[in-house]
């Protein structure tokens, strides 16, 4: 009910952001200990528009999940908890996304708002992403352009820092002991205090470092080879957050990331280094209609092999503000809500790479949008957006979306929303797309994205003790002029494709809460189908209408839990189908079923608490492959344990 | 009604499962007189494989080895080679370490064995010296550009008996491709070095080196039982007897233009090649394929039999039809387009990706 209350506060006009946001963070600390796990996270002040996305699918992954996976990468987590494709280098190394049917440089991967895909490559490692680097993670299926900006094709990945902190103190320290050498070490603090009556004052710091060794006790599996490869990552983040009680909030935010990744270390001729750091820095200040934000990012990769005396090195600075303001009104006694959220974003960059046409280039970028939100009645939500970008040597087109949820069954114990959106989308080229020397491109075009779909969802109490929720959505994305380093041509990027991705998307969850024990069953399905339909050259029979590489066509995740006073026993499922390789897909990575168990016990004394867990993974042994044909690691343990202490538990 | 259905339903199991079984059983093919397709794969894939078709057929078995063996090469394909009852191919994975030497049985191609580090790296040529022995040329451990060749490369000799390598001939860095003639194997080198290395193929050890120009490469042997091979910009015939270098021509005269892939025609009296150049407009090879007479005094390169460069270049000493690979790009199938000696297309066999050699048996 607190939570209920909390919703149609944040949907009001006058927000109090401060009272929200602290209750955002008592219920997450409330979910962590899974008291309550019928309750969903709300994000209310939220860095990213969600609340103007009607009519796309937002799949948000609760704290008890990102819990469980805070010792690994945001990789991992999507993995075994959305449809998501993955293009997996190797363990620790490049790990790249396919978000309905789209490439690695068509999901934007937002953190507190700030498009954090590296600049030079247009998109994400995702085994740079510790998932103990941010509180919050939702998953938003679909182009929204309109309402994200560049990348976001095939959907985006929207991530949070950690929001105000309850008063006292919290300590915590974590380790990770898993197979083949491998661990990882984190400590960490959270704070809170009142000063004054008018002021709080919280903040969260964080300290991780991991180390894979990647010892295998074999050298093959089934005749593939393992790859020997060590990795490091180390990070810091730091949070601090001033909110005052009439909706003013000031907040700091840092995320240090420092990776490294070394193929055949033990070979000094040919050793692979790739190091990848990125710095982020934002500042964050909102009243109850005005949002400022600004930031500072700094991404280097440094590449080099054998002695390492020549490190191929790429450095790009970013400086960002953005500044939105939102209005609402109510039309009339009993009509229309209406939200307009208007804004822009100005942004300068600054590249230096040594194959670049020029040794230092820099590029300024600018959005304008406006955002718009109408509720009619208690059945219909409308959200119309729009938004230009501006670039420097580049002309990005208008941007619109317009998105409908209709409730049409609306029952004290059910109900059944259906949802549409069409939208146009638009991806801003990577720098290394339109400055590399030789393969880049000065006169790339701006893709030209159309995506359409439609869906269904469900929510479902059968009891009093049990929730369903269910999901269905259809999808058509149709991309033209998409760019691509054309391998006849010696990979040169250029804009000669049209790629048509459609597909289905179906989700399903049950949980129950009885009296001594709980327990809980996701079930998820994703058909990607996308394919090349433009005829550019001689052979281009072979290539038609074929299933884009690294796309498999079936996807499917299942996850279940039980728990039982201080024992949670959880399972995770993945499978896909093979995932082509070539494009005539004469070519294959075969498909595979990867399925995990975890057990957990906590333990609480005083001040202190304790969880531990217990992760055996691919407990099958199942053969799977990297990019590179070589195998995957078979089944592998690790012990997790997290010590937390808190000043204002008894 | 019922219990008809349940009859059919039946029978229909029944046919369904002794189909089953007698296609359990098939005769275990042989793969002899035909033609194999050596497919170096893209790179970073690691999908090279080798393709197989008989000479009559106009479809290809795409990758034999898979076909087979229900894993696949997870390399590029490097080199070939039949020898005894055994069939050797050179595998290149794209991670350092991860090289092999696939030995399958000659005719049923089932594996025998997988020779990898540290007794091969970066493998480049194979040849056969025996039905018992064979040898491998290695790079070694490469390193990066610009200090590319890190170490001196090798010969592995390798025991067909035990499938084992035995022994290491040390050779200059930068060991490529080898040719055997007689009872000598001629190693040339990829390194820029000048010197071609003369191996006892008995007592396998080296037995002298002959000067020859730029990064020389054995060719073949033509009729009259001289070696030609290429060295920059030209090819030089010589003398095994003697160590004499007889001839010495400059292949074509077009400043951009090198040549590539030479390949002996069926009695041993001339040589096809490719003239090409990489065009860096259009990131396309540009160039043709021409042909020289072993009793020519210029190889002016100016009258191409093909008007078109392959990845891959063959002449099959049964047929004396031309052979080329065609690669549409690294990420998709390749072809193996046949000519009549003329220059006239006669059809194309969709195979691997990148073919580049060829074996015919």
């Amino acid at each position: 009910m607190f939570l209920l209350a909390v919703r149609r506060a944040s949907e009001r006009p006058s927000l109090r952001p401060y009272h929200i946001a602290l209750a955002f963070a008592i219920s997450t600390t409330a979910f962590a200990q899974r008291d309550t796990i019928m309750l969903e996270p709300v994000t209310v002040v939220g860095f990213a528009p969600e609340r103007f996305m009607a009519g796309l699918k937002i799949q948000r992954l609760d704290s008890a999940t990102l819990r469980q996976f805070r010792f690994q990468s945001i990789g991992d987590l999507l993995a075994f908890n959305t449809p998501l494709a993955f293009k997996n280098y190797g363990p620790g190394r490049l790990n790249t996304v396919s978000f309905r049917g789209t490439s690695a440089q068509h999901t934007a991967v937002l953190w507190n708002g700030l498009n954090i895909n590296q600049p030079n490559l247009g998109q994400t490692d995702f085994s740079t992403l510790p998932v103990a680097g941010f509180e919050r993670l939702s998953v938003q299926y679909g182009a929204s352009a309109s309402a994200v900006g560049t990348d976001a094709v095939g959907g985006s990945i929207l991530l949070e820092s950690s929001g105000i902190q309850p008063t006292g103190i919290r300590l915590l320290v974590g380790r990770r002991q898993a197979s083949f050498g491998n661990q990882q070490t984190q400590a960490g603090a959270s704070y809170g205090t009142e000063i004054g009556k008018k002021w709080h004052f919280s903040g969260k710091t964080l300290y991780y470092d991991g180390r894979m060794k990647n010892k295998y006790p074999y050298t093959e599996r089934s005749g593939y080879y393992m790859e020997p490869s060590v990795a490091e990552q180390r990070g810091f983040v730091q949070d601090l957050i001033l909110a005052g009680k009439k909706g003013r909030q000031l907040s700091a935010h840092l995320w240090l990331t420092d990776n490294g990744s070394t193929l055949t270390p033990e070979n000094p001729d040919a050793r692979q280094l790739t190091r990848t750091q990125s710095r982020r820095a934002l500042v964050h200040y909102q009243t109850p209609t005005w949002t400022w934000r600004t930031a500072f990012t700094r991404d280097l990769i440094d590449f080099g092999a054998g002695d390492y005396s020549q490190l191929d090195h790429t450095a790009t600075d970013r400086f960002l503000t953005h500044l939105e303001k939102e209005m609402a009104w109510q039309l009339g006694e009993a009509g229309a809500k209406v939200s307009l959220r208007v804004g822009g974003e100005v942004a300068h960059y600054r590249t230096r790479v040594d194959d670049y046409t020029a040794a230092f280039i820099s590029e300024n970028r600018a959005d304008l949008f406006a955002l718009s939100r109408c509720q009619f009645g208690p059945r219909w939500l409308v959200s119309a957006n729009v938004r230009q970008a501006f670039v420097t040597r580049f002309d990005p087109p208008l941007t619109p979306s317009l998105g409908a949820e209709y409730r049409l069954l609306n029952g004290p114990k059910y109900h059944l929303t259906a949802k549409g959106s069409v939208s146009r989308s638009y991806r801003v080229p990577t720098l290394n797309e339109r400055y590399w020397k030789v393969l880049g491109n000065p006169e790339i075009r701006p893709e030209s994205g159309l995506n359409k779909e439609m869906g269904l969802e469900a929510k479902w109490h059968p009891a009093e003790s049990q929730q369903v929720t269910a999901s269905l959505t259809a999808y058509h994305n149709r991309v033209d002029d998409w760019t691509y380093w054309n391998p006849d041509r010696n990979y040169r990027v250029e804009n000669l494709q049209l790629v048509v991705a459609r597909g289905v998307e179906a989700q399903a969850q049950w949980r129950a809460i009885f009296p001594n024990w709980q327990t809980g069953t996701t079930l998820g399905y994703a058909l990607n189908r996308s394919s090349q339909e433009r005829v550019y050259n001689a052979y281009a029979d072979d290539i038609v209408g074929k299933q884009l590489v690294y796309v498999p066509v079936h996807q499917g995740t299942f996850n279940a839990y039980a728990q039982r006073g201080v024992f949670r026993f959880t399972t995770q499922v993945r499978g896909q189908t093979r995932s082509f390789t070539t494009f005539d897909n004469s070519n294959d990575l075969p498909g595979y079923v990867l399925v995990n168990l975890l057990a957990e016990v906590t333990g609480q004394r005083g001040h202190w608490r304790a969880d531990l867990q217990a992760q055996a993974n691919n407990i099958f042994d199942a053969l799977y492959l990297n990019v590179g044909r070589n195998a995957m690691p078979g089944r592998s343990f690790s012990l997790n344990l997290l010590l937390t202490y808190n000043s204002e538990s008894k | 009604m019922k219990m008809q259905f349940f009859k059919v339903l039946g029978v229909v199991l029944l046919v369904g499962s002794l189909n089953a079984c007698r296609e359990k059983d098939p005769e275990p093919e042989v793969y002899e007189l035909g033609v194999m397709v050596l497919n170096s794969g893209n790179f970073f894939d690691n999908n090279g494989s080798v393709s197989y078709f008989k000479r009559e057929k106009t479809t290809a078995i795409v990758d034999l080895f898979e076909q087979e063996n229900n894993r696949s090469f997870n390399g590029g394909v490097q080199g070939y080679a039949e020898t005894g009852e055994h069939s050797l191919i050179l595998v290149d994975n794209d991670k350092a370490g991860l090289d092999k030497v696939e030995i399958v049985n000659l005719g049923k191609w089932t594996s025998e064995a997988s020779l990898g580090a540290p007794d091969i790296e970066n493998p480049r040529s194979v040849v056969g010296i025996s039905p018992t022995k064979a040898y491998v040329s290695c790079y070694g451990a490469t390193g990066v550009y610009p200090n590319y060749f890190a170490n001196p490369g090798y010969v592995a000799v390798i025991d067909l008996t035990t499938l084992k390598v035995v022994k290491k001939i040390p050779a200059p860095m930068g060991a490529e491709k080898m040719v055997k003639l007689g009872n000598e194997v001629f190693l040339g080198n990829a390194s820029g070095a000048n010197e071609l290395l003369v191996i006892d193929a008995t007592t396998d050890a080296v037995k002298r080196t002959l000067k020859i120009g730029a990064g020389p490469e054995p060719i073949s042997p033509d009729v009259n039982g001289k070696l030609w091979i290429k060295t920059g910009f030209s090819v030089v015939r010589l003398n095994p007897q003697t160590d004499q270098v007889e001839a010495n021509m400059r292949v074509g005269t077009d400043s951009r233009k090198s040549p590539s892939s030479f390949a002996v025609t069926p009695d041993g009296r001339g040589f096809y090649y490719i003239y090409s150049f990489y065009d860096s407009v259009s990131g396309v090879d540009k160039g043709e394929t021409h042909y020289f007479s072993i009793e020519d005094t210029s190889i002016p390169g100016n009258k191409p039999v093909i008007n078109r460069a392959f990845t891959g270049l063959g002449v099959d000493p049964l047929q004396g039809l031309i052979y080329g690979g065609v690669t549409p790009s690294y990420k998709q199938a390749g072809y193996v387009v046949r000519y009549r000696p003329s220059g006239e297309k006669l059809d194309s066999i969709k195979v691997g990706i990148a073919p580049s050699g060829f074996f015919f048996k």
